[in-house]
């Protein structure tokens, strides 16, 4: 059975900036293996010089949570202030989902102003309605990553996929609605020929439409573009000291199978 | 001033009277900690790392990363402090002197 580094269920579960995990990996981490080398000069056998260094100095339980208060990012500090009496009472939770949900409420207002327009046909209204609830979902999902990367400090890769699945999803509904509301008027004015016939005004504001239709996708889609590439380098920056962290671990595993695989020679040498 | 617990208080004065007396990494920190109580204060747990990172927020260690490859982080004390020290251990022992006073039937209200 593969042995796994102590810290490593601490890296997994303490929720920290990628950076402040990796710190605190390296950190305990020398100071484990010092701790254990200064027991083991004073007489403890390997194995208890390690299992001592673990328990004195391995985060667990409230310290963890600790940890977790002092390296939150300053927002997510000021909303637990008094520590754990705001975490209880949910209140920073219930910020934070008013904070989303507000912003997906002024979302869907400026998707409003900009989309629904009076005098549209049954169809092409539920259309309309319909990207102002993906423009308002865009703002969301943006607000959530926002949320984790500076209130919470910690957007872990498999969230970050999450997200970003989640976000490719709107930005492409956003389009292929635009597509269809545009299609969907020339359609109208197509199988209406008569209508077509007796105005070019009126051909000239089914194009106007079919235009706005378009156009509104597009600036939705672009939206949700631009709004992930703003988080993009922070997301980077994080994936970055993330592939740090594995190969921290990594390396601790290598240097475990080799350590296994001298002893293991040494003893069917019969060598102590 | 934040409101700390006296338990918390006592655990930097601890961290910073064993720096006072040089830089140390982490694991010097807590085994001299020990050593220097008789073992009747002991870090476990971690519960060391809370107060370095904030002793080290508030500016009274100062904590410096050292060697390439496996880094290891080194404290020492700073002025802000030595004066925290001094000031704290002032304290505790005003309040420890007013403890043991009124456990001992002693204290003169």
């Amino acid at each position: 059975m593969r042995r796994e580094h102590p810290l490593a269920r601490v890296e997994r579960e303490v929720k920290l900036a990628p950076h402040h995990r990796l710190d605190l990996v390296r950190e305990v981490d020398a100071d484990v293996r010092a701790m254990q080398a200064e027991m083991e000069r004073r007489g403890y056998s390997p194995a208890e010089a390690r299992r001592e260094a673990i328990r004195r100095l391995v985060p667990a339980g409230e310290v963890v949570e600790q940890l977790e208060d002092r390296h939150a990012p300053g927002l997510g500090r000021w909303l637990r202030t008094d520590g754990r009496s705001l975490q209880a009472d949910g209140r920073a939770d219930r910020v934070t989902r008013l904070g989303v949900g507000g912003a997906a409420m002024l979302g869907g207002a400026v998707g409003i102003v900009a989309t629904v327009r009076p005098g549209l046909s049954g169809t092409a209204m539920a259309l309309s309605w319909a990207l102002v609830i993906v423009f308002a979902l865009l703002v969301a999902n943006l607000a959530r990553v926002a949320v984790q990367l500076w209130v919470r400090g910690d957007l872990r890769a498999r969230q970050r996929r999450l997200f970003w699945a989640r976000h490719a999803g709107l930005i492409v509904a956003a389009v292929a609605l635009g597509a269809v509301g545009a299609a969907w008027e020339g359609y109208q004015v197509l199988t209406n020929t008569g209508q077509v016939d007796s105005s070019a005004l009126l051909a000239w504001e089914t194009a106007g439409t079919m235009a706005h239709f378009a156009a509104t996708g597009l600036a939705a889609a672009i939206f949700g573009l631009f709004g992930w590439l703003s988080v993009s380098p922070r997301l980077i920056a994080d994936q970055e000291i993330e592939r740090r962290i594995t190969e921290f671990f990594a390396q601790d595993r290598a240097r475990l199978t080799l350590n296994i695989s001298a002893s293991s020679i040494h003893e069917s040498k019969g060598e102590p | 001033m934040t409101q700390i617990t006296l338990s918390k208080r006592i655990n930097e004065l601890l961290v910073l009277a064993v720096l006072d007396s040089g830089p140390a990494h982490g694991y010097q920190i807590a085994l001299s900690v020990e050593e220097r109580t008789a073992g009747a204060f002991s870090f476990q747990h971690g519960t060391l790392y809370p107060i370095l990172h904030r002793l080290e927020a508030e500016g009274r260690v100062r904590g410096e990363w050292h060697g390439r490859g496996r880094r290891r982080k080194t404290y020492e004390i700073t002025e802000a402090g030595r004066a925290e020290l001094t000031s704290g251990a002032a304290e505790l022992e005003r309040q420890f002197r007013a403890l043991l006073g009124l456990l001992r039937g002693t204290h003169a209200a």
